[in-house]
């Protein structure tokens, strides 16, 4: 019976530890899902109103070009970002593990972008870039009459511009878990490898990349969650600009949440958000349950 | 003899061979690119307004002032009083610590659960988990102040940290979560038939080989509620506003004037707090502590 | 010894109490005046409610939406402050019509409100006979700054006093390798330009018809294309950094004489005078062209948050009745840039360009409210897109008129 009740016991256990979990993804999460979907069928202002206007907010967002752009320059952004960050951030972690002197201040100075309130250096990276003052005229001045880098006042490339300050800020980061990832290697491994003569640059990709799974799943969740609510940044550097040429979503949505005031619009852009990261994101985690995200069961 | 050859190989390596001199090239020239922002922000926060007016963003200062520091740690204005951003300072602190030590612990236990223990459930809740890490925060506010102040927790300290603990959930638990799946599913079974229980495990076996990931977690988490501006101005409370929304006061304005070189001071200052965490944390980014544990 | 210590620390404590419990109305204020200028107007505020005997406790918030959205965000949480800044504008229509703001009519009725305030400030603060706001300061929106060192290198003799004069000034600046327009890129900016064409091309008749009752004739008028040509033309005098810019940055153009012109608020002047220039020596500045332009009012106002608490209501009116007297006005003006929200008041110690405005208020017919008098904050959010995707691409003027009669619809 004392038997039984400790079995009982034990199985309720982990239920109760991922209790806390439950209660805020229910409450939290969900609840305030389903709260923005009323407000985004009504036509709310300023607080929400209980009326159903069933899909007219959602044709008015697509018949809004500001919308549409924020989602073109979304999936551009969306598709540069994580590559360079992933690209980048792997370099780095590789070549800081190489035993290399001065690791420790040379790990601070890739990660201290992230330390920094993006308000400051987003102006910074505004001033950098601007054709008149920044990088164009330095090295114009340097002699290269003709060089030109004026992305940031161009309408098709200023979303690049927002790329590079954000992969500046972000790689760090990524280098970081990737590093950790590195660290969680077995020795013995890169002493088989060298035992075997591969060269280093085959070990690495062919038997550490694919170890480094969880952690570059780990590093491309956080980046995918890092573009959809890109907002800081282009508030900063291009305020949306030139024009509507770096509109993105999450901006979209922030302005007219508060100065619209017309949270109804604002949710039914945060609703159409979320199912595009849903139809996007889904499949990947299906496949990834089933091939199963646990290693070692032979 | 093997060893031996291995010794002298390895010993080898350390020369400067193109191969080393190829990676010290590449991190010296990503450092550069990753410096060139910081070092028009020194030089920006050493000029007077008049220089920075010229907007010669390279140049050096012509003369260097060292006020702005002074004016941004203790007289920039920031409504009625002009006492820098030094105000929230303590306030900061007294939020960040509860929030990160609370979030990191239940996104190990909530990580843990769901990599070694299957119940029922939790891999759906994760997954709606992980879509609420995608909604702009500013869209929760509203629901989330009410919910508050249901609890009478809107506006105090506790709230705010509940808040944080709500909004670091997604992230933590997935840090966690891909850190244990790569945990060999051996160790675990072994302690299970060792009889240990869910918290024993946890406590006596994962907590201790979860070195590398705490500490990105705790990057992570000190940064993001140490720069975190929104929520803890809307559910902190007048009296435990945190450092950032002095900090913003500075920065940030409408139509006032804007003193570039006291912003940049200010922004450096405030990005010591999380910058000194990285520097300390460098200890423990070691080799093989898994891999001590795999062997053992 | 220890025994007198103790006696005289409770003195002291129930002293403190004393004094603590005599100390007047306790007002919570959010505001988003943070920068020096704004900081040394809002304390002449402070100071005055302190004096008045009251107990100022201050919550700045840097940002106008994010200063608004966290007293909405406190109303709706139960925890609201005692005043709450707002532009004088539809802004808080909305929260008058949750019922969430108390009214100050006591203030507004016994002061005589209705007597000394423009048409457009009392328009929007008196909703179905109530006063639900006390308004601060006014600003003038679109003045036009010009560098008296840039006009002199380009030879200028005389201060444009039309559009086709501006324009010919803007031609010479050219000539003489400056930027002729100094104009930071961005949506608030842009719409700040059109404002100042549609006042001082289209006329006050125009204006209104336009922003006030969004009438479609009007909207899709030569006059009013015109007017939107005007607008686009100004935007080939600008620099190509111009996109993104701080409108602080456009200003430190004029100031360091790269730059001629710059059609900015009047809380340019603070710019200025932190670079210690002075108006008509080192700088000048129009409020418009012709004798009877415009003069275009956006202010900033408290809005008071409901309460039943007898102590907070005190404090909302002895607030509202302190920052609304005349010597009071002039010393918050003089810091901010702006100029008082009555005219009977003494100008002695304002500057020339806020002078000039004062008199010019005067003149009632020339009183004209900001767009976001009229429009609420969706409809002028969707007016600014579209003006500024016209200024940075190139769209036909008539399809512009379409959508901003399509805009400016419902």
């Amino acid at each position: 019976m004392r038997a039984k009740l400790r079995l009982l016991r034990r199985k309720f256990v982990p239920y109760a530890a991922l209790a806390p979990m439950a209660l805020i993804v229910l409450v939290g999460y969900l609840g305030t899902v389903l709260w923005s979907l009323k407000v985004s069928l009504s036509s709310s202002r300023t607080f929400p109103a209980h009326d159903f206007v069933g899909l007219t907010q959602y044709a008015r967002l697509f018949g809004n070009e500001r919308w549409l752009q924020s989602l073109e320059n979304l999936a551009l952004y969306g598709i540069l970002f994580i590559a360079a960050c992933l690209v980048i951030g792997f370099l780095l972690a590789v070549f800081i593990d190489q035993k290399v002197s001065g690791e420790g201040v040379l790990r601070t100075v890739f990660l201290y972008p992230y330390a920094m309130s993006f308000v400051a250096t987003g102006l910074v990276w505004q001033w950098l870039l601007n054709p008149g003052n920044g990088i164009q005229q330095a090295v114009r001045l340097w002699g290269y009459a003709d060089f030109q880098f004026d992305w940031i006042v161009d309408q098709d490339k200023a979303m690049y511009t927002i790329v590079i300050a954000t992969v500046w800020q972000a790689s760090g980061l990524v280098m970081a878990i990737l590093l950790a990832g590195l660290r969680g290697i077995d020795e013995e491994i890169w002493k088989a490898a060298r035992i075997d003569g591969i060269p280093t640059w085959r070990v690495y990709l062919s038997i550490v990349l694919p170890m480094l799974g969880p952690s570059v799943g780990t590093a491309f969740v956080l980046l995918f969650t890092a573009v959809v609510k890109l907002f800081d940044a282009v508030v900063a550097m291009t305020q949306g600009g030139p024009g509507i040429a770096s509109e993105v979503p999450a901006k979209f949505i922030m302005d007219h949440l508060f100065g619209r005031a017309n949270i109804a619009l604002a949710s039914a852009g945060s609703i159409m958000l979320l199912l595009t990261v849903i139809v996007l994101v889904a499949p990947l985690m299906y496949a990834r349950s089933r091939v199963g995200s646990r290693k070692g069961s032979k | 003899m093997n060893q031996a050859g291995n010794a002298l190989r390895s010993r080898r390596k350390r020369r400067l061979d193109p191969a080393r001199i190829g990676i010290y090239a590449f991190l010296v020239s990503a450092a550069l690119f990753f410096l060139l922002p910081l070092y028009i922000m020194l030089v920006t926060s050493l000029k007077p307004m008049d220089e920075i007016r010229q907007g010669n963003i390279f140049a050096l200062p012509l003369s260097v002032t060292v006020e702005p520091w002074q004016t941004a740690w203790s007289s920039a204005c920031t409504g009625v009083d002009c006492q820098g951003i030094r105000g929230g300072f303590w306030n900061s602190l007294a939020i960040v610590v509860p929030s990160t030590v609370l979030s990191i612990l239940l996104g190990a236990v909530n990580g843990y659960a769901l990599s070694f223990w299957r119940a029922r459930g939790a891999g759906l809740l994760f997954g709606i988990l992980m879509m609420g890490a995608f909604i702009p925060v500013q869209v929760m506010i509203y629901p989330l102040v009410q919910i508050l102040a249901a609890l009478h927790l809107f506006s105090s300290l506790p709230g705010i940290v509940l808040i944080h603990v709500i909004f670091g959930m997604p992230v933590m638990t997935l840090l966690f979560r891909n850190y244990y799946a790569s945990i060999p599913e051996e160790l675990f079974k072994a302690a299970r038939i060792d009889g240990g229980g869910f918290f024993r495990i946890f406590v006596q076996l994962m907590l201790p080989m979860s070195t590398p990931i705490v500490i990105v977690a705790a990057i992570m988490q000190v940064t993001g509620i140490w720069n975190d501006y929104i929520l803890g101005l809307v559910f902190a409370g007048r009296d435990n506003l945190p450092m950032t929304v002095q900090l913003n006061n500075v920065i940030n304005t409408t139509t006032g004037v804007r003193l570039y070189n006291v912003n940049m001071a200010a922004t450096i200052l405030t990005s010591l707090v999380p910058l000194s965490i990285y520097l300390i944390s460098g200890r423990w980014f070691v080799r093989g502590i898994a891999a001590g544990a795999v062997k053992g | 010894m220890f025994k007198a210590r103790r006696i005289i620390m409770a003195a002291l404590a129930s002293g403190y109490c004393l004094a603590a419990q005599a100390a007047g109305p306790r007002a919570e204020v959010v505001h988003w005046w943070t920068s020096g200028g704004e900081s040394a107007a809002v304390r002449k505020l402070s100071e005055a409610y302190t004096a008045a005997g009251g107990v100022w406790v201050d919550t700045a918030i840097a940002g106008s939406e994010q200063a608004r959205s966290v007293a909405i965000n406190r109303i709706v949480g139960g925890n609201p402050p005692t005043a709450a800044q707002f532009n004088t504008t539809k802004q808080f229509l909305d929260i008058i019509e949750q019922g969430l703001l108390n009214n100050v009519d006591a203030v507004a009725l016994k002061e005589g409100w209705d007597k000394f305030l423009p048409e457009t400030i009392l328009n929007v603060i008196r909703i179905k006979g109530h006063y639900y706001a006390a308004p601060v300061n006014i600003h003038m929106p679109t003045w036009i700054w010009y560098s008296r060192a840039a006009f002199k290198k380009a030879g200028i003799a005389n201060e444009p006093k039309s559009m086709d004069e501006l324009f010919a000034a803007l031609d010479k600046l050219r000539a003489a390798g400056l930027i002729p327009l100094a104009h930071g890129g961005q949506s608030w900016q842009e719409n700040i330009v059109f404002t100042a064409v549609l006042a001082n091309q289209g006329g006050k008749d125009l204006y209104l018809k336009i922003l006030r009752d969004r009438d479609p004739a009007a909207i899709n008028s030569e006059a009013f294309k015109k007017v939107l040509l005007s607008f686009k033309r100004l935007q080939s005098y600008v620099d190509p950094g111009a996109p993104g810019r701080n409108w602080n940055d456009a200003t430190a153009l004029l100031i360091t004489g790269k730059a001629g012109v710059q059609i900015m608020g009047d809380w340019a002047k603070g710019e200025f005078s932190q670079a210690r220039q002075v108006p008509g020596k080192d700088f000048g500045c129009i409020a418009g062209f012709g004798a009877n332009s415009p003069y275009i009012i956006q202010g900033d106002a408290f809005v008071f948050p409901k309460t039943n608490n007898a102590e907070a209501i005190k404090a909302q009116l002895l607030l509202a009745s302190v920052i609304t007297q005349p010597a009071i006005q002039v010393e918050f003006s003089n810091r901010k840039g702006s100029i008082p929200i009555r005219t009977d008041v003494d100008s002695g110690k304002m500057d020339l360009c806020a002078q000039e405005g004062l008199k010019i208020m005067k003149d009632k017919s020339r009183q004209i409210g900001n767009g976001e008098t009229f429009l609420n904050p969706d409809q002028n959010g969707s007016l600014a897109d579209i003006l500024t995707a016209y200024w940075n691409r190139n769209v036909a003027v008539e399809k512009v008129q379409k959508d901003i009669a399509a805009a400016l619809r419902n």
